[in-house]
């Protein structure tokens, strides 16, 4: 019996060396298939040099704040877009002329963390033209004009606690919407005990009206609903475009250790709301119109410089019985995603903390409502009957589905973040008929010309959360990496792995074709209405008006006029208003003066952009060209001599003798 | 000095011999363009005397248009002046004097084709030797360079 | 036989078991060594990551202390070493068939306490977990592999073993041999 003991243990010990050594031998060497494999990826994936990729991937920058641009499917990197985030390599945020963008009702904030990109859209498909995005921290959405690649316009969002399920346009961009992922008091500035959350605090949800031609927003009204956190939404397509969806979790209202206590309930709700009915509602005036501070920030025709304006009140909408503009429907289980399929029937939920996916019909909702089976009230608001609304529950989807795409072929593809893997699934069967490894903790994944009626199906980019040893390491905190899958065959295919810029969650992408004819390549100068520009020699001048001096610059291969100025004294406030005269693509000049508590500021061709300065000890200060234009680019450069404060030295200014 | 440039030249030639003969076909096109062509033979007399560019044709510059020596002008402060002084040169050379060195329509296809002028036109590269800075085209349409033409023709007229 | 019993000093310094894990968010691995008075993480913060990790389901998290085992194993295997010595300086084979039959008892227990624990720590299950899969419990398995969810368990004896192991083997040497010897007439 001894010997047996320990025969077993050694028999085991044995079979464990020799499952080691077999799995040795099988993942020692790559196979003749799985080289065949790379090959066959690395071929998809070749964009030659001077081709262009065939989209363009917009990667929300997460906590970067900003927007990093792609070309997909070689994933080359084009350019990161500043949008909630100071950026000192541009002097986004530096300069006088973008600092009023990140104004808000609290001051200035440098930083936000962005999250969901979503592109305007004209009839249920991307066109190309703007691109919004949502600020969590500071509710805020942004738009970018993909004339430019610049950001445009913020507006600010009041009564809001956490823009997270933003910025989701309507499919003929009527809308983009916004709403609070940290339900709060609704008067904002409410200074009331947390624990009377029930009692005091409240949702907002946030319809943005959109102007077709500008794309300019503006706050049309708010619907106040109950403390739940508002996750996520979308809006409809087809059939149920008139409608926006969001997904809610802590149904159970709790204000502390939310993963034990917002985790109770079986069920919680998407939310689903008839929008055109609800703005019907406020334009007969159903609507109140209530107190709130927020600001909204744009550039005014083409002075080039972003204006503040500060809103004082806002439009509130509280659903009251038969009004019949918002319903909900009960999901498993803290959901998270919710998104619609391009027919627009198919309302799919990521139950994060559930075990299947559920579906919910639009037609079945709409016959819900219509036999008013309800399975009861909140606030006003009727909650559908789950049977009545559900169509099919995915078995065995994974653990923690939160995000879904759609092929438009009949396929939905779900990300799921705890078992770390992407889950091919009917939209007939709802049964899972692939699924992929995603390298690791997958978040959101994106589908090219995705969340659209017609989506152009060849790629999907999973975007994951840790690299771990997928690429060299880079420390403890290594970037976010996303992986590129070819979606176009009956399996999924991993074709690129490749590490991001700050922490993207969502992404879109669209062909490159709709975007490409608009893109700029220059400001005009005759369109240049800066009121500081400085456009032709004659209007060379410095001015000064008691400790402010302006001085009117320009640049151009390989000068800057002036460049000896004299007379400036320490205590004054300059403002360097530089205009690149240029009118080449892609020429642009810089500014940096030793000592300027200020980033650089790059000037496109045409524009002007002004660089704050204020001087605190006299000597020579030397500036120069800080992007490298020309052969004679080092010679791109000027001295500022700044005297004492009571020093009468004159204020003069020359290039080359003249 | 000189008997060094024909040396240049061939050993150039000889370099991109095996070059272009590698890799065959149109693969080549973009060097061959980037390469200054120093045959001037391949210019034709018209673009030997008034540029290689849009202007193809003789312009007339009769009688002074003033509206459009205002057009000019303005446009020639916006574009021209932060390198070109009237008189003496600067950035690049003087041209309250140019109607005088060249023709219209040299200068207007200057000003629309700076980069195929200094890569391809004798004058060009010869410009571009003296001043060391390539002119850039600043988005002036072509009835705009006829517009500076004519400000510059009428202010050398005024000024002399 | 005395070797036999100083083998048992390799416990105090290796660990004698060990349960891996793998999934596809720790391609690095990720599991827990078991010592005579300790367990520990095969990384430096494994154990962190699993209780981290086992939160989500409601399994209780581990920690050395709450196993009595710990504090009570490293006396009985000093026991054993003291009696197994004891045993060689008498020379007496009877002690050292007690001896044997003491490991073979206390491995039985040992298997069957681990047992006890590892249904407890799969089943019992917080009500308050996020993520509650019907009729999912999370037992580890008590020698093999088996997929728990996303997550392949693995459970072996690890170099500690060896020296039990080998221990054992020397004391049936010591009996057979004795027993040999004894039924050889003289």
């Amino acid at each position: 019996m001894n010997n047996n003991k320990s025969n077993t243990l050694r028999g085991l010990l044995f079979g464990a060396g020799f499952i080691a050594v077999a799995a040795f031998i099988f993942t020692g060497c790559p196979s003749q298939q799985s080289m065949l494999d790379s090959r066959d990826a690395a071929e998809k994936v070749y964009v030659a040099p001077g081709e262009h990729d065939e989209y363009y991937g917009f990667f929300s920058g997460g906590y970067s704040g900003q927007l990093s641009v792609w070309g997909l499917p070689s994933a080359r990197f084009l350019k990161v877009i500043p949008v909630f985030s100071q950026d000192p390599e541009t002097g986004y945020g530096y300069s006088e002329e973008t600092k009023p963008l990140l104004m808000t009702s609290y001051g200035f904030i440098p930083w936000d963390d962005s999250h969901h990109p979503h592109i305007s859209q004209t009839d249920g498909d991307a066109d190309g033209r703007w691109i919004y995005i949502n600020a969590n921290n500071t509710p805020r959405i942004a738009r970018i004009d993909l004339q430019t690649f610049e950001t445009k316009e913020i507006l600010e969002l009041p009564n809001t606690g956490g823009n997270h399920a933003s910025s989701f346009v309507t499919s003929n961009s009527e809308y983009v919407i916004g709403a609070t992922r940290f339900s709060i008091p609704y008067e904002m500035d409410l200074d009331v005990p947390i624990d009377s959350y029930s009692e005091e605090f409240r949702g907002a949800l946030s319809f943005i009206a959109l102007d077709p031609e500008t794309g300019m927003m503006e706050m049309d009204f708010q619907i106040l609903v109950p403390p739940y956190n508002y996750d996520l939404g979308r809006a409809g397509k087809g059939p149920s475009s008139d409608w926006v969806f969001f997904t809610t979790y802590n149904t159970e209202e709790a204000h502390t250790l939310l993963e034990v206590n917002a985790s109770r309930n079986d069920k919680d709700y998407v939310a689903a709301i008839n929008w055109k009915r609800a703005a019907e509602l406020v334009r007969n005036g159903a609507g109140e119109t209530m107190s709130a501070e927020y600001y909204h920030n744009y550039y005014e025709g083409n002075q080039g410089i972003a204006i503040n304006v500060v809103k004082d009140q806002v439009t509130v909408l509280t659903p009251e019985d038969g009004q019949n503009f918002i319903y909900f429907m009960p999901t498993p289980k803290s959901p998270h995603g919710v998104d619609i399929d391009p027919s627009g029937e198919y309302i799919v939920a990521g139950g994060k903390l559930a075990t299947v996916i559920p579906v919910h019909s639009f037609s079945r909702m709409l016959d819900a409502i219509e036999n008013e089976r309800f399975e009861g009230h909140v606030e006003g608001i009727p909650i559908l009957d789950y049977d009545a609304t559900i169509i099919g529950e995915v078995e065995n989807p994974g653990l923690g589905p939160l995000h879904t795409e759609f092929d438009g072929r009949g396929y939905a593809y779900t990300s799921v973040y705890i078992s770390s893997e992407i889950v091919k699934w009917s939209l007939e069967t709802f049964e899972v008929v692939d699924r992929i490894d995603a390298y690791y903790s997958i978040g959101h994944l994106m589908i090219t010309g995705g969340d659209t009626r017609n989506p152009d199906a060849r790629y999907l980019v999973g975007l994951t959360k840790t690299a771990k040893d997928r690429y060299l390491p880079t420390g403890p905190k290594q970037n976010h990496p996303a992986q590129l899958y070819d979606i176009s065959g009956d399996r999924m295919q991993l074709l690129l792995d490749f590490p991001t810029i700050g922490e993207p969650h969502y992404a879109q992408a669209i062909r490159a074709d709709i975007v490409t004819p608009n893109v700029k390549q220059i400001y005009e100068m005759e369109e240049n209405d800066h009121p500081h520009a400085l456009l032709r020699v004659a209007d060379n001048r410095i001015e000064r008006d008691g400790d402010t001096v302006r001085v009117y610059m320009s640049s151009t291969r390989s000068h800057f006029r002036p460049d000896n100025i004299e007379g400036v004294r320490v205590g004054d406030t300059v403002y360097i208003h530089l205009t690149n005269l240029e009118q080449e693509w892609d020429v642009v000049h810089g500014i940096a003066i030793k000592g300027a508590n200020n980033s650089e500021i790059l000037v496109a061709p045409g524009q002007t952009k002004t660089m704050k300065w204020e001087p605190t000890r006299t000597g020579i200060f030397p500036f120069y060209c800080t992007a490298f234009c020309s052969a004679l680019h080092q010679e791109m450069q000027g001295y500022i001599r700044v005297s004492a404060a009571d020093s009468d030295v004159a204020l003069t200014w020359s290039t080359g003798g003249n | 000095m000189i008997s060094q440039k024909p040396l240049l030249t061939l050993l150039t030639i000889i370099l991109f011999i095996p070059a272009f003969h590698a890799c065959g076909g149109e693969e080549t096109s973009d060097r061959q363009q980037s390469q200054p062509q120093t045959e001037e033979a391949t210019l034709t007399e018209f673009e030997l005397e008034h540029g290689i560019g849009p202007v193809t044709e003789r312009i007339e510059i009769g009688d002074i248009d003033l509206d459009k020596v205002a057009e000019g002008r303005n446009i020639y402060e916006m574009k021209c002046e932060m390198c070109h002084n009237y008189q003496g040169r600067m950035v690049g050379p003087e041209l309250g004097n140019v109607m005088e060195r060249r023709s219209p329509e040299f200068v207007m296809n200057f000003i629309l084709n700076p980069s195929g002028m200094v890569r391809e036109h004798p004058v060009g590269q010869e410009l571009l030797r003296e001043y060391m800075t390539a002119m850039p085209f600043q988005n002036v349409q072509k009835d705009e360079a006829r517009a500076i033409a004519e400000y510059l023709w009428y202010y050398h007229k005024e000024n002399n | 036989m005395a070797l036999a019993a100083l083998m048992l000093i390799g416990l105090y310094y290796q660990p004698f078991w060990t349960i891996s894990m793998s999934a596809p968010q720790y391609p690095e691995g990720i599991g827990m060594h078991i010592h005579i008075d300790n367990v520990t993480g095969h990384n430096r913060h494994d154990l962190q990551s699993i209780n981290t990790l086992n939160h989500y389901i409601g399994m209780a998290e581990i920690h050395k202390e709450d196993f009595w085992e710990f504090d009570v194993m490293p006396w009985v295997f000093g026991f054993l070493i003291a009696f197994g010595l004891l045993a060689a300086v008498l020379g007496s084979t009877k002690m050292v068939i007690t001896w044997l039959a003491l490991m073979v008892i206390l491995g039985v227990a040992g298997f069957i306490d681990f047992y006890m624990w590892g249904y407890e720590y799969g089943h019992n299950l917080s009500p308050d977990a996020p993520i509650k899969v019907p009729g999912m419990s999370y037992q580890p398995p008590l020698l093999g592999c088996k997929q728990l969810l996303n997550i392949n368990a693995c459970s072996w004896p690890y170099i500690g073993s060896i020296f039990i192991g080998l221990s054992v083997m020397l004391a049936g040497g010591v009996i057979w041999l004795e027993k040999f010897k004894s039924n050889r007439p003289n």
